[in-house]
Parts: C-alpha cells; structure tokens; sequence
C-alpha cells in the first residue's frame, strides 16, 4: 500500500533520515514508534508531502507520489494538537475539506453528518466551537475532518500525548475500533511503547533517523532484534558479569531479561538458574508489586502478579528464578552501556 | 522555452512581485527619502555670500538659542521619568497590589486617560486651571493677588503630561503585577519578610523589565512632547520645530535646516534610547519559574497609620484624575453665560454645546444692542468642528486601517519565511519609523513632498491643496506601523503552525488558508490595534500641527483653535462650551471603540455561540409567556 524505499532527508548539513526502507500493507495500523528526534515525525511528514527528501521515493499503491504536492496526496492527518480552526464550528471544521473541494452545500451536509455519526458527534455537538469541547470529542472532530475527503491512508501524529492518562486509555481503545470500523490504513507516530503495543499491527522502531526493527507487537517486545528496541519497549533487567557467568552465558555480549519473566519464590524448574537474593523495596501497582531485589553484585527488578497473599516485604530473603531461554542476547554495541 | 516563460507568470509570482515592489517603494520612498533630505538640509545651507556652508546650522545652533530648547525637552523627559513612574507606580499598586477601598472606581478614574488623552486631556486642565479656569476663578476669589496664569510653563507641562502619560502603567505595569506568582509572595511572608520588604525584594524585581521599557518610552514622550508645551506655553523641541517649520527666510536665519537640525537631534536621542532599551530587553529578565502560578491576593496594609495615608493618597489621585474629566462632562450641558462665569446650575442645563445654534446678543461699548446671528453653535452644527470631526475620522480611519493591512500582508510573509533574510529586511524596514520621532517624519514629508521635483509621486506637489490629506495618511500610517507590527506579531505567534499545515493537507490554498484560518484568528488582535490607532490619531496634535493648513484642518487643530478663539464678542462665544462637548465627544467615542474592541471582538466563537444561545433561550421564554397570556385572555 504505502513504501518509503531509501528515503534520506537532510536538514542542511544535518541527516535526519538514513534511507529509511518501509512498506505498510493495506488496512494495517502501522506505528512508528522511538523516542524524540529519532526521526518518526519526519517520516510521517515525508509521507504527507510537508517534507521532501534528498532521496528516495514515498509511493501508495505502487504510484510514486514523492513530488506530488500534500493537497494531491488523498491522505488524512491527524495532528498532535488536533489543529482544529478555533474560529469555525465543530460542522465547519469538518466541512473545511469539501469546502475547498468546492463540494454542493448540500452534499457537504450530507457527508458531514455522516461522517459526524460515525465518529459518534451529535448535531447539537456539531454546532459547538470546537474550545466547547473535552479532549476526546475533539479528537474525534479532528479524526472526522481527516476522514470525511475519503483519503486512502490516515497518519496520526501523537494524537494522544495531550490528554491526561486515564483519558489516553480510553481513547486509545476508541481510537483501534474505529479504525477497525473504517477498515482505513493508518499511520501512527508516538513515543508512548504501551500505545505502540496495545493499537499497532506492525511497529516500526527509530532510533536516530535509522529503523531498528519493524514487527509485530510480539515480536518487537519478545523478539527485540537490537538492543535498542529490546531497552526502549518495556522496562529490562540487564545481566551483569556475576550472574551472565553463572547461567554460562557469553561474557562478551550483553544479557537482558524482562522483569515478568523473573520468577519470585517459584517451585523450581528445569534449567533453570535459582539465585538468593533480599528484597530492597517494592511499588505497589494494584494490579501487580515491582520488586527490587538484591543478588549477588546486582539489584534485579521483578513483577509479580498481586494475588494479596504472597506479598514480600523489604528485607525478606527470596529466591529469584531465571530461565536461559529468556534472556535475550546483544553484541555489545559501541553506545549501549 | 515556452513552459519556463509562461510559469514566470504566476499569479503567486505577480503577487509577490507587487509586495516586494509596494514595500520598496514605501520604504524609500515615504521613510528614508524624506529623512535623508531633512539630513541633508542641515549641510547644505548657503551663507550671506551664496556660498554653501556645512556648518553654519552647527554653529548657529551653538551661538543661538537652540540649545535652550534641547535643554528645556531634556529637563522635561527627565522629571516626567521621575513623576510618570512614582504616579504610575502608585495607581498600579493602589488598584492591583493594596487592598484599597473602592479598588475598582479608583481603578476607573485612574484608567480616563486611555479615553482622553493628548489635546483633549491638555484643553481639560486648561480648562481647570487656566488663567480663567474653574479652580483658577475659585482660588482668585479667595486670594485675590494671584497670579492668574499660574498654570503656565514648565510646571503646567509637567504635571499635565504625569498624569496623561500614566496609561501604558494603567495597561502595562497592570499585567505585569497580576503577573507575579502569588506563592513566591507567600514563601516570603512565610520566612518572616514584612510587607514592605516583600514588596521592595520580591514583587518590585519582577516588574523591573516592564518599568525599564515604560521609562524608557515616558523619557521618549518627554522628549517629544509637543500638545502640552504647545497649548501651556513651554519652549520645548518639537513647538519650535512647528513654529521653524511655518518660518521663512525672511524672518530668521535658515529656519528649515534649524528645524532639520532639531529634527535629526530628537531621532538621535530616540535611536540611543532604543538601543539601550533593545539591549536590555534582549538579556532576559526575571520571569516566573512556576508551572502552577498562584494568583495574587491583595495585601492589606497592616499598619494603620500607612492604611489611612494610602487610602488618602489613592484618593488624591482620583481626585486629581477625574476632576477634569467631571468638569467638562458638566460643563458641556451648561450654557455660555454658566460656562464663562464657572458655575454650575440645573437651570442652565443645555444642549447647545453639542447640537443647534442660535443667535447671540451683545451689548457694544457705545451701548448699542448687537445680534450676531449663529454664533453660539453646537459641536454638530458648528461647520469648522464638523468639518475637521469629519476630516480627522476619514484620514484616521483610513490610515488605520491601511497601517494595519500592509502589516498583517507583511508578517504574514515574514512567519512564511522566517529565517530567512528578506523576512528579516522586511521587518526591520517596517519597524524604521520608531526610531524616528514624529516630527522628524513629517517635518520631513512637510519639506520633502512640498516640491513638483518628486518622480515617483508623479512630479505632484503633495503639500499643496489638498494632497497635503494624502501626505497627513501616509504620515499617519507610517508613524503606526511599528506598534501596529509589533502587536501583529505577536498575535501570529499564537496561531499553532499545525493548523496551516492541516488546511494544507485539505487542500486548501495559501489566500484561503491566510483568509479563512489565519486571519480569524488574529482579527482581535487586528481590530484592537487598529481601534487603538484609530483612537490615537482622531485626536492626535503633533502631526497635524506640522501639516496644519485650511485643507487638513483635523480635529485636533479645531480644538486647538477653540482654546484661542473664544472671544467675548466674537464669533465663537461658545468655544469653551464646544471644547467641552469635543471632549465628552472623544470620550464616548474612545470608550465606544474600545468597548467594541475588547467586549465584543475580544470575544471567541465559543462565547458568541453561547451567547446566541442565551438570546435564543430568552426569545423563546418570552414567545412561550407571550403564548400563554393570549391562550389565558382566550379562555
């Protein structure tokens, strides 16, 4: 559907991207996901046209539409900060598009309130300035202005790293289902790796105007090709010398496991490496305790599920389990200490 | 060949072309043209012999008089810096900081100045405190050995000009006190600092930056005054530019290269000034580290003693504020006998002032009855006072709104290509006239353009009849652009950049992006400088005191002429009575605009729909009782 092949973009003498290689597949929610200026953003605005590239060729369905202007494009954005006219209507604001399409008044009408039922915003709403809004109808208003010329592809710039944390969830939720429901490829930037994992199809991992590693949620999170991706998404214990030597792992590579995956005062289990070690303290997240616990010359972090029986407290002795097969292996890349 | 020629005109190439021509053609030729020849009329002056000699101004300047005028604007700028900040201090703190009684009217009386300021606010206290003046008619009664002009001179000036240039402290001294992070307030008190010394080391640091602009454009506006020295008697710069400017020859040695003399001065003690005010600006100040600023409580004077003093002192002021302002509200429906004798009385309630005329009837020194028929008008009925009404609104209001177009089309491009250079040239072109005061600009156009040898205005002489209307606009416009291009600005600032490039994604154009998205967004922003341009330049003196002719009589001149013209026999009897309904006049019209500017069109779509709703809700409130008292009288 979308392929950005070789893609390089400079800014002056700064390389922002280092012939970036991706293609999204029809009807996918695809995200690019990596910390701030990795280059995410300026992928995303390649795509869009509000950035040319030094090199390479941006092209949906197989039409190269690298020098194409944005307006040409047929595609829907979703901005961070929504970017909705202040001084329009919820109704003028999603008519804003058909306008310029200079559109009949009336089959303007039609496709706004359709389009306005979809996303769930009353008649009366539509009539509201957009300020009159809460977060999430606003995201919705800018979700129907994008949709309602019929673009083959959204992007969707950080739309959720404005709104407060327990509204992020339940737009994140909202957002997935209508993507489902318009069947619509989309694009979607942030830095958020709970947002990547919980909405995308297929992730893409930035690291400094490179791809690390394009996959599924699964596989970016339990198959971490790098040990960029494997440190960025999700939290991770990394091995030091005493306990890599000890489960005989190579001494020469680096050794990560994920804090799930280490096993607090569990019945033993075959291969598996039992160290002792003393809990230092612990974060009560209702839902699950982080425990940080002292072994050998290091403190691991481990999540064990809150069942309120086996809670462990500060100073109490444990035994921690960790098994070969999840550890994941690096080599030691000249930066990633 | 064909295909690059043709894409050579594109209506977006032709637009830009025109720009980039028109702001060429203004800066030249309306900015620096002029100025240069007013710089050049300093050393090109001939002496007795014919002969040119550059340094005959020079040295007149050092043998004449002329350094007396510099000293006297000096002396001025610099006591009104003292008293301008100690008042402008005061009122700020009396209304926003203190926990006064009365905040609010006190507030009020303190803000008239931004609804009566220059030759309307001077022709008040004259009308207080001239020799024939209420409180001069009062206190002469009671000490009949004083000297009737006392309000006269450097004194006058300079108390007149305190209390008229206090508005940017009202405006701007105002937001930055409500700026302060209330909690930095209290963490002081909590570590045992008493109030004064939480106001002397906490709350004065943070107003430091705005007090150092403010003196800095009060050491300006005393440096240029020209209303109050002009109307109270007080040789300052800019009068006897004017008074070189109308000289000859004939009269005096090279009138004009003095006055171009005294012109370039005042700009270069303007370019200094603002130099050292950008300077300081740029070093960055104290600004609130606070995520969560806590709004400031007004403080209560704990002392008693200091309470009361405060407390007189807040009202002092008003006093000082509103009397001249109540006295000409009053003044202005009495009629010409209760207005020449200071007495007020219900019976001799009027309207004359503002609408009608009638005849007016004198006794001669040989004891013949005379009628002089129409001599005692209304400010409507009087065709001087409408005319020039008539004239000042037309060339403000055009002026305005051009200022105000050619600086939104401007900072439209320069937010298009910041970074770049021309953005840059174009800005700073624009922002040329504030280093230049006033009277050098149309000192400079008065000499420039009163010639036929001009090219690019088509060889006409723009001084002459009246084209001297047109020159007044250009003048007008180009004295605003640089605060109409410094508020613009910043109005731009706050438009998210992602809203242009989402009207980009839906395709729409630049013109409609910049019309439909953009510009409603900064039309607040717009109408607020152009109602305050416009405010400013209905009643402006200098200007039109330089381009004073019978063909751009504005009102400020006609106003000036009714403080000269009152004669006791004579055609304008009621000139006093005409000044003061002038004034109440301006007034409603300076308050109506702002009101307009900052009521309504401050107001965002959102309080319009809500307020459209409330309308909606009480029509049909009231349709539904009207309903039911028809079906109640049917039954």
């Amino acid at each position: 559907m979308i392929e950005l092949k070789d893609i390089v973009v400079k800014f002056g003498d700064f390389e922002a991207l280092h012939n970036i290689n991706v293609e999204v597949r029809e009807g996918e929610f695809f995200t690019f996901l990596g910390p701030s200026g990795c280059g995410k953003t300026t992928t995303l605005r390649t795509i869009t046209g509000f950035i040319e590239p030094v090199s390479g060729t941006v092209s949906v369905k197989g039409v190269d539409i690298t020098h194409v202007p944005i307006e040409k494009r047929n595609i829907g954005i979703v901005f961070q900060s929504y970017a909705l006219f202040p001084s329009m209507t919820v109704y003028n604001n999603i008519a804003f598009g058909l306008k310029v399409q200079k559109l009949k008044k009336q089959e303007i009408d039609d496709k706004v309130r359709a389009i306005a039922r979809k996303v769930d915003l009353s008649d009366e709403q539509l009539e509201k300035a957009v300020s009159q809004l809460s977060g999430g109808q606003q995201q919705r208003v800018a979700i129907a202005r994008a949709l309602v010329t019929g673009p083959a592809i959204i992007c969707m710039d950080e739309p959720l790293s404005n709104l407060d944390a327990k509204l992020r969830v339940q737009l994140r939720n909202e957002l997935k289902k209508m993507q489902r429901d318009f069947g619509i490829t989309t694009i979607y930037v942030t830095h958020d790796q709970e947002e990547a994992l919980t909405l995308s199809d297929r992730i893409a991992v930035f690291n400094k105007g490179f791809i690390e590693q394009i996959g599924t949620p699964n596989e970016v999170y339990n198959h971490s090709k790098t040990e960029f991706v494997c440190n960025f998404i999700g939290d991770i214990n990394r091995l030091e010398d005493e306990v890599s030597a000890a489960m005989k792992l190579d001494p020469a590579r680096h050794h990560f496991v994920r804090l799930e995956r280490i096993r607090v005062n569990r019945p033993a289990d075959e291969n598996e490496l039992r160290l002792d070690g003393v809990i230092e303290s612990r974060e009560y997240y209702g839902l699950y305790i982080k425990y940080y616990i002292h072994v050998g010359s290091q403190t691991i972090k481990a999540i064990e599920k809150n069942d309120g029986i086996n809670i462990y407290e500060p100073g109490e002795k444990v035994t921690v389990g960790i098994h070969p097969v999840d550890v994941m292996s690096y080599d030691a890349a000249p930066d990633a200490n | 060949m064909n295909a690059k020629a043709s894409s050579w005109f594109k209506p977006n190439l032709l637009a830009k072309t025109f720009g980039i021509a028109f702001f060429v053609y203004l800066f030249f030729g309306f900015m620096l043209l002029p100025c240069l020849n007013t710089l050049t009329q300093i050393f090109t002056v001939k002496n007795a012999d014919g002969v040119t000699d550059p340094l005959a101004v020079i040295r007149f300047f050092f043998a004449g008089n002329m350094p007396k005028y510099v000293w006297n604007s000096l002396k001025l700028a610099l006591c009104l810096v003292v008293t301008v900040n100690i008042v402008g201090v005061s009122i700020v703190l009396l209304t926003e900081y203190f926990d006064i009684k009365g905040a609010k009217i006190l507030r009020l009386g303190y803000m008239t100045t931004l609804i009566y300021s220059g030759v309307a606010l001077v022709t008040g206290y004259l009308f207080l405190y001239d020799s024939d003046g209420i409180l001069t008619t009062w206190l002469y009664e009671m000490f009949p050995n004083m000297d009737r002009n006392w309000f006269s001179g450097f004194n006058a000036v300079l108390f007149t000009m305190t209390f008229a240039c206090t508005s940017n402290h009202a405006l701007f001294l105002r937001n930055a006190i409500r700026g302060i992070d209330y909690n930095t307030v209290e963490a002081a008190r909590n570590m045992g600092a008493k109030p004064f010394k939480v106001l002397l080391r906490v709350v004065f640091p943070t107003l430091i930056p705005t007090m150092f602009s403010l003196t800095v454009m009060t050491f300006i506006t005393g440096l240029c005054a020209m209303s109050a020295p002009t109307l109270l008697g007080y040789d300052s710069i800019n009068p006897e530019i004017v008074r070189l400017a109308g000289s000859s020859i004939a009269d005096e040695a090279f009138p004009q290269a003095r006055a171009a003399l005294l012109s370039i001065l005042l700009a270069m003690f303007t370019i200094i000034l603002l130099t050292v005010l950008s300077n300081y600006e740029r070093k960055g100040h104290y600004l609130s580290v606070s995520k969560t600023k806590a709004k400031l409580v007004k403080q209560k004077i704990t002392n008693p003693v200091a309470n009361v003093f405060a407390h007189i002192y807040a009202y002092v002021l008003f006093i000082i504020y509103m009397t001249p302002v109540v006295m000409i509200i009053l003044f202005a429906f009495q009629n010409y006998p209760a207005i020449r004798s200071k007495t007020l009385s219900l019976s001799d309630f009027t309207f004359i002032n503002f609408f009608g005329s009638q005849d007016y009837e004198f006794m001669t020194n040989r004891g013949k009855l005379k009628t002089r028929p129409d001599a005692i008008s209304g400010l409507f009925a009087n065709s001087d006072t409408v005319g020039g009404i008539r004239l000042s609104f037309v060339l403000s209001a055009l002026a305005a709104a051009l200022a105000c177009v050619i600086v939104v089309v401007a900072v439209n491009y320069i937010f298009k290509n910041r970074g770049k250079k021309r953005s840059t040239v174009l800005e700073y072109s624009l922002l040329f006239p504030w280093l230049l005061p006033t009277i050098l600009i149309c000192y400079s156009y008065r000499t420039f353009f009163n010639s036929e040898d001009v090219w690019y205005v088509f060889n006409t002489n723009l001084y002459m009849r009246d084209n001297v209307r047109f020159l007044i606009i250009m003048a007008y416009t180009v004295v605003k652009l640089p605060f109409a291009l410094r508020m613009i600005k910043a109005a731009f600032y706050a438009i998210d950049e992602e809203l242009e490039d989402a009207a980009r994604n839906l395709g729409a154009s630049g013109l409609f992006t910049f019309l439909k998205v953009k510009l409603p967004i900064v039309l607040p922003s717009v109408l607020a400088v152009f109602a305050l341009n416009f405010n400013a330049l209905f009643t402006e003196y200098d200007m039109s005191a330089t381009f004073h002719s019978s063909y751009g009589k504005t009102y400020a001149m006609v106003i000036q002429n009714m403080c000269a013209e009152e004669g006791r026999d004579g055609y304008n009897v009621n000139a006093s009575g005409r000044r003061c309904a002038s004034t109440v006049f301006i007034m409603l019209v300076s308050g109506l605009i702002l009101y307009l500017v900052y009521g309504v069109g401050a107001r965002d779509l959102a309080d319009r729909l809500a307020l459209k709703e409330k309308r909606r809700k009480r029509r049909e409130k009231i349709v539904a009782r009207l309903r039911g008292t028809g079906e109640k009288a049917a039954a």
